[in-house]
């Protein structure tokens, strides 16, 4: 039976139920390792006057202190623009950054070492926040644009309009696994390193570029990762690089594992927005001009930053049609960790911004958000191209939208919720539905290839390589049913092996969703070629057997662990014996495959092409529950609807599905990054950063798919599904939004993201006032 | 006493795994987690935070409690990070590396695999732990007690897993598998490591005074008080540890290194919770999860705020004793105590006094008691029938999150239930000190009980308090609540009136 469509469990799940499943911290430590810390930046901007290492040198069991002067590459990176110092050199440019790098025998003589350095820098004024950093005109990289039709007459023309400020906030990846590294040296200076990365080709260029070494003299591996969310893409580098350098000097093996709080402290994290936003609609709420300008809050330099700004455009419809549009993009240099990839990309920041528009349309026009969401919806043409002119194919949102306003209730909730709050004077409700359409693809075109490595033994068990790695999304358990199933064994008979470069090139980051279809793609590619060697030979050898066929290698099947000719099923040889008879008859059990996604160009100059290979869909309604007291939210029951083709695996889809939601839903609901006005971030641990809690999660979860097998021109009618439901989590502050402006009597009322309790409970105070002011005006005129 | 003739014992009894372990030296002050993944190289048990605020490093501790024909070991789960091996003489502890028996899954284990409960993995095994630990107890969300065959429920599995953070899988997976486990299948621990030989091991050390040195470092873990008010008097500079979920927190962030450690956790007198004429007692060493199951149907009030205490692995350590004298301004616990007029016994080496809490505290982390005292127990009025008790706790996160604010009120009406007679009102994070609202409590005495009322009260009570802006809030957020909280207390009275 095939295994593609089995919700069999994850290939790890066994090792991560026993404590059995290693991370690169529970790995033993060779005799002599070393344990590398480091020492960062006290400020969050200025100049290093001096730094004195003399103390930290004599510290008993300290064996090495590094500066940027210890590299003998260079000392600057950056996977987009090459702007990231690995040790600060002359100024420091947010709090924490690496300035020097000790090694210990024991992690406490390393951290004594840490203690004994003195560094002293002549502080200069930190920009922090997206504002000062438009006054003071300091971006990164270039403005972007994506234009379509004529906004400026449109505007001008609209019979409704609204316009404003919408800001959402930034958020912690928080993967449980801090960021973490093991260096070993090699012979002749050559490195390996293992390294909690989503991101093993980057990694090793980077290393073999600051170590002054050739990437044929680096391999990194992993294993697998304890959550990556995007946290992993770029920011594993600096950590793998502190260790390798350690590595490099002593000829020792060197670990390094961030505590968490220094992992929070120090590395980048999803960006805050701030969009100044105009919307001209007609009286049905359609949206016929809309114009945008993003800044997002970039921190001290580039990282992924312009990609991601480059998302958050060719998001800014999501799932609805706009016909003339103007969108901006600038990331804003600031005096923070650079801000990173997480989970969505850019793409979150620019769908709250539009659904935001979507509540604000229907409060001005006093109509419900549904149905101008379900106007403004992506239909049939003229009304199917994006403002980069991409097509919008096999388009099934218009059906989610009316499905699930259908299976969740939707209007009579409405009714019902709005009931509540006219005569409820301690709670409030609030109930929205959000969609999300999520490009799926690299918008850098050249990241979409995959390759794998696929070995077939003589016993007829299965090893596959690919770029792909493993934090917990389950790819390698979907690349071994896709395996499997190609050659038509049972999962246990193939095992996807640690992520190495030695074995799978130049890969990608597993990221963008496209961990599955990429590298799947590559290990069918792979399989191929092995199954047709096979199936020449075994057309041969069945003949011999069998005469009364002509060979044939297109009627061999590979099916029920056995090989066999279609046309006598009964002379079949099991799997297992066959790979062996090939190996002695010389057959070739071995292939690397490739992929690239066809049909998928972008011009990032002119705003325009098909940066995407297809889009995944979906809607959520959230209703939510409010104390009017202490602004106390409670999401009480989550009804999604997702169109993510045919699951490659049910168990794992779920898992991802709900998983991003409330993922999604914590981002727009309740975390929050606190910074003092040095620039120190102040939630920098669990017990101030609050993810959600099992209490947090719906008491009522409805969760279905549309059954879409329309998807062939991807692996297995599969689509990507890691990013898409972390967006359908802004339907919670949707909901938010929609019980806040009941209480100012339906009228709009801003409100940023988090909907935290905070914020609910001070814009519910400033209604509160407003409508006493009213109140009192009235008394006093009459 | 422990210069007494008795013999104190230099090392720690600790079971593992049913394996005995004799911990001495550096290791006794190792924390429980580390002497697991360091010296014992179990890695099994994760680490994250390092502050018992995501549970990826749960453990089960088996004690020896009191049962019908004799002792038997209680399993409750804990966080590994915040305990130290001083902490742990004479208990069981069971980490992840020993569920398997004969090389099989656990039955939780197994559902957590087939579920899909697990995705990166990293806080699985604290999952794992935390949840075979509610199927050992009797539904109380901190474990313990007998069980006796029913499955775990979505309700169980929600209170009883707040402890575990887990930002991959979103839950419901989780909760699929714990609500699958079938009980009768399940072997109880006591099956895998049967309870007997260890109960009497632990039994025949039960009076045991522990005295272990290392390097200039010691640390007490006498079995009685008065073991150790005399350490206590000859050392008056060591650190008091009870739970250690205070001071586990700040040892690991460097915030502290003691030399010298009195530990409480085997002293008896300290323990136990009761009541008596309308006054409930508890040892200042009894743990939330104790005074948690005492006072459900006793004070349903304070009962459903400890539910939000913390977490069940932080409420199966953290003791009443440690709340109070940590004197944090936003203290759980504190405002109930200071509206009830609770008074702290406590114990030196003359004798013992009483204290008002609302006298104990004077100023930020600091209070009335000697450097040769302790705090034995807590004596704590309950409501009568005619006082009206609200609890209130606002925080970012409903579960395992430290307050941004906390209020208690406590109103007595006149017979014809529409005058107030009398009301206490204490606030917490909102100064640097729990807080009494003197004017706020005498501009409502004699007052109808009224919203109006109450919306004046809530006015006068913002210029009693003195927040400030931090990680939790700022300060406008504070002064807001300082003041909607007496309206909120308005409404949950009348709706309650007129049901
Ligand atoms: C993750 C986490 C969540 C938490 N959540 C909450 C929460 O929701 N609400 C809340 O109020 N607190 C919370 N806390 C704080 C803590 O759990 C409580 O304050 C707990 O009651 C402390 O008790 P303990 O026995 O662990 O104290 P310890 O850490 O052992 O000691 C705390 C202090 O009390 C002193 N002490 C202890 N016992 C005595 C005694 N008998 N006599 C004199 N001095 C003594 C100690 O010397 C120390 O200074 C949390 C802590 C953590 C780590
Ligand atoms: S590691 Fe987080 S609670 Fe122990
Ligand atoms: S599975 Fe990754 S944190 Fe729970």
């Amino acid at each position: 039976m095939p295994t593609v469509g089995q919700p069999i469990p994850h290939d790890s799940a066994n090792g991560h139920v026993t404590g059995e499943a290693l991370y690169i911290e529970d790995i033993r430590p060779v005799v002599d390792e070393l344990y590398v810390e480091f020492v960062g930046s006290p400020v969050a901007c200025g100049k290093i006057v001096s730094v004195d290492l003399a103390q930290a040198k004599k510290e008993p069991g300290v064996v090495g202190v590094y500066t940027y002067q210890d590299v003998l590459g260079h000392n600057l990176f950056g996977p987009v623009i090459c702007d990231e110092p690995f040790l600060a050199e002359s100024r420091v440019d947010y709090v924490g950054q690496p300035i020097v790098v000790i090694a210990g025998k024991t992690l406490e003589a390393a951290r004594r070492g840490c203690r004994a350095v003195k560094i002293e820098v002549a502080p200069e004024p930190a920009v922090l926040d997206i504002d000062t950093a438009i006054e003071k005109q300091q971006f990164i990289g270039p403005e972007r644009r994506i234009d379509r039709g004529d906004f400026d007459s449109a505007w001008k023309n609209a019979g409704h309009k609204i316009e404003g400020t919408f800001e959402s906030g930034g958020q912690e990846q928080f993967y449980l696994e801090s960021q973490s590294a093991i260096a070993y040296p090699g012979e002749q200076g050559q490195i390996v390193v293992e390294s909690s990365t989503q991101n093993p080709t980057e990694t090793q260029a980077v290393l073999a570029e600051v170590l002054g070494l050739k990437m044929h003299e680096v391999v990194v591996t992993c294993k697998r990762m304890g959550g990556g969310f995007g946290g992993k893409e770029t920011q594993g580098v600096i950590p793998a690089l502190m260790a390798a350098l350690v590595s490099q000097k002593t000829g020792r093996a060197a670990r390094i594992v961030y505590t968490k709080d220094d992992d929070m402290k120090v590395t980048g994290k999803r960006h805050a927005y701030k969009t100044w936003y105009q919307a001209g609609f007609d009286s049905e709420g359609r949206l016929t001009a809309v114009k945008m300008d993003y800044y997002s809050n970039g921190g001290a330099s580039a990282d992924l930053s312009t990609g991601i700004m480059e998302r958050t455009l060719l998001h800014a419809d999501n799932a609805y049609y706009l016909p003339n549009v103007k969108t901006c993009g600038r990331i804003c240099k600031t005096n923070l960790p650079p801000n990173t990839a997480f989970r969505g990309f850019g793409g979150p920041q620019a769908v709250a911004v539009i659904e935001n528009i979507m509540q604000e349309v229907a409060a001005h026009l006093g109509k419900d958000a549904f149905d101008v969401r379900r106007v403004n919806c992506y239909g049939d043409a003229p009304r199917n191209t994006t403002p980069y002119e991409q097509e919008v194919t096999s388009n099934l949102l218009p059906e989610i939208f009316d499905k699930l306003a259908e299976t969740s209730d939707y209007k009579a909730r409405l009714a019902e919720v709005e009931d509540f709050n006219l005569t409820s004077r301690t709670q409030l409700r609030g109930i929205a539905m959000t969609a999300v359409k999520f490009g799926i693809s690299f918008t850098t075109k050249f990241l979409n290839q995959g390759n794998a490595l696929v070995s077939v033994y003589t016993d007829g068990t299965v090893q596959v390589s690919t770029g792909a790695t493993e934090m917990g999304q389950g790819v390698n358990t979907k690349i071994r049913q896709i395996v499997a199933d190609e050659f038509g064994i049972g999962v246990e008979k193939v095992l996807v092996m640690t992520t190495s470069t030695e074995k799978s090139i130049n890969t990608s980051p597993t990221a963008a969703s496209a961990g599955t279809d990429l590298n799947g793609a590559a290990a069918v590619h792979a399989c191929a070629q092995i199954k047709q060697r096979m199936a020449d030979y075994a057309a041969k050898l069945f003949n011999e057997n069998n005469p009364t066929h002509k060979p044939s290698a297109d009627d061999i099947r590979f099916e029920g662990g056995h090989v066999f000719d279609r046309r006598s099923p009964d002379h079949s040889i099991p799997f297992g014996e066959f790979t062996n008879q090939a190996r002695m008859a010389r057959v070739d059990l071995g292939a690397r495959g490739f992929y690239k996604t066809p049909g998928i160009d972008f011009d990032r100059e002119a705003g325009r092409g098909n940066p995407f290979f297809y889009f995944t869909t979906g809607c959520a309604v959230s209703e939510v529950l409010i104390d009017r007291f202490t602004g106390d939210l409670c999401v009480e029951r989550v009804d999604m609807l997702m169109d993510i083709g045919r699951m490659i695996n049910p168990g794992i889809d779920h898992g991802q599905v709900i998983g991003g939601f409330i993922q999604g839903m914590g981002w727009a609901t309740a975390e929050c990054l606190v910074y003092n006005d040095a620039g120190e971030l102040l939630s920098y641990s669990p017990t101030t950063y609050k993810i959600p809690n099992i209490t947090d999660v719906p008491e009522t979860f409805n969760l279905a798919f549309m059954d879409n097998g329309a998807n062939a021109q991807n692996i297995r009618s599969s689509k990507a599904v890691g990013e898409p439901p972390l967006l359908l989590g802004l339907s919670a502050w949707a909901a938010a939004k929609h019980a806040v402006s009941c209480a100012a009597g339906k009228q709009s009322a801003s409100m940023k993201l988090p909907a935290t309790n905070e914020e609910i409970l001070m814009c519910l105070t400033r209604i509160e006032n407003t409508r006493r002011e009213a109140d009192k005006r009235q008394t006093s005129t009459r | 006493m422990l210069q007494s003739a008795k013999p104190t014992r230099d090392h720690l009894l600790v079971y593992l795994n049913g394996e005995r372990h004799e911990v001495a030296g550096t290791d006794a002050f190792l924390t429980l987690s580390d002497y697991l993944r360091l010296r014992l190289v179990q890695v099994g048990t994760k680490i994250v935070c390092s502050e018992g605020d995501c549970g990826a490093c749960s453990v089960l501790v088996g004690r020896v409690e009191e049962a019908p024909g004799g002792g038997k070991l209680v399993y409750r789960a804990i966080d590994s990070c915040i305990a130290f091996m001083y902490q742990l003489d004479r208990a069981h502890v069971i980490s992840v590396e020993g569920l398997k028996r004969n090389g099989l899954l656990s039955p939780v284990q197994d559902a957590m695999v087939k579920c899909h409960g697990s995705q990166c993995g990293f806080c699985t095994p604290g999952f794992v732990m935390a949840m075979t630990g509610l199927l050992e107890g009797d539904g109380a969300s901190t474990g313990g007690g007998d069980r006796r065959g029913e499955a775990l429920t979505c309700d169980e599995l929600r209170a009883g897993l707040t402890g575990n953070l887990c930002r991959c899988t979103g839950y419901i997976q989780i909760m699929d598998a714990g609500c699958s486990v079938d009980p009768g299948k399940t072997a109880r621990l006591s099956e895998l490591y049967p309870d007997g030989p260890m109960v009497e091991i632990f039994d025949s050390h039960a009076q045991d005074d522990v005295v272990v040195t290392d390097d200039g470092r010691t640390v007490a873990v006498p079995a009685s008080l008065d073991a150790a008010l005399t350490f206590k008097t000859k050392h008056p500079g060591c650190t008091v540890v009870a739970g250690a979920t205070d001071i586990g927190v700040q040892r690991n962030k460097g915030k502290i290194d003691p030399r010298e450690v009195l530990c409480l956790a085997n002293v008896g007198e300290l323990k136990g919770v009761g009541h008596e004429g309308g006054t409930l007692t508890t040892g200042a060493g009894e743990r939330w999860s104790g005074v948690e199951r005492y006072v459900e149907d006793l004070v349903p009030q304070f009962h459903d705020i400890l539910t939000v205490f913390g977490s069940p692995q932080i409420r199966n350590m953290g003791t009443i004793g440690g709340n109070i004298a940590n004197a944090s301004p936003i203290a759980d616990s504190v405002p109930f105590l200071f509206v009830m007029g609770a008074e702290l016994e406590i114990a030196g080496p003359t004798g013992t006094r009483r204290v008002d809490i609302n006298n104990f505290y004077q100023g930020y982390k600091k209070f009335d008691l000697r450097p040769d005292e302790l705090i034995a127990r807590v004596h704590i009025p309950l409501p009568t029938e005619a006082q009206t008790l609200k609890l209130y706790k606002v925080s970012r996160r409903r579960d395992l999150d430290i307050s941004t604010f906390t209020a208690a009120v406590l109103m007595e009406l006149d017979d014809a239930g529409e005058t107030i007679k009398g009301v206490r009102i204490a606030y917490g994070g909102a100064a640097p000190v729990v807080l009494r609202l003197p004017k706020t409590e005498a501009f409502l005495a004699g007052k109808v009980f009224g919203e109006d009322v109450l919306h004046e009260a809530g006015h006068l009570a913002r210029t009693e308090v003195t927040p400030i802006s931090d990680v939790r809030g700022s300060a406008d957020f504070r002064l807001q609540l300082a003041e909607n909280i007496l309206l909120r207390f308005y409404h949950d009275c009348a709706q309650k009136m007129t049901v």
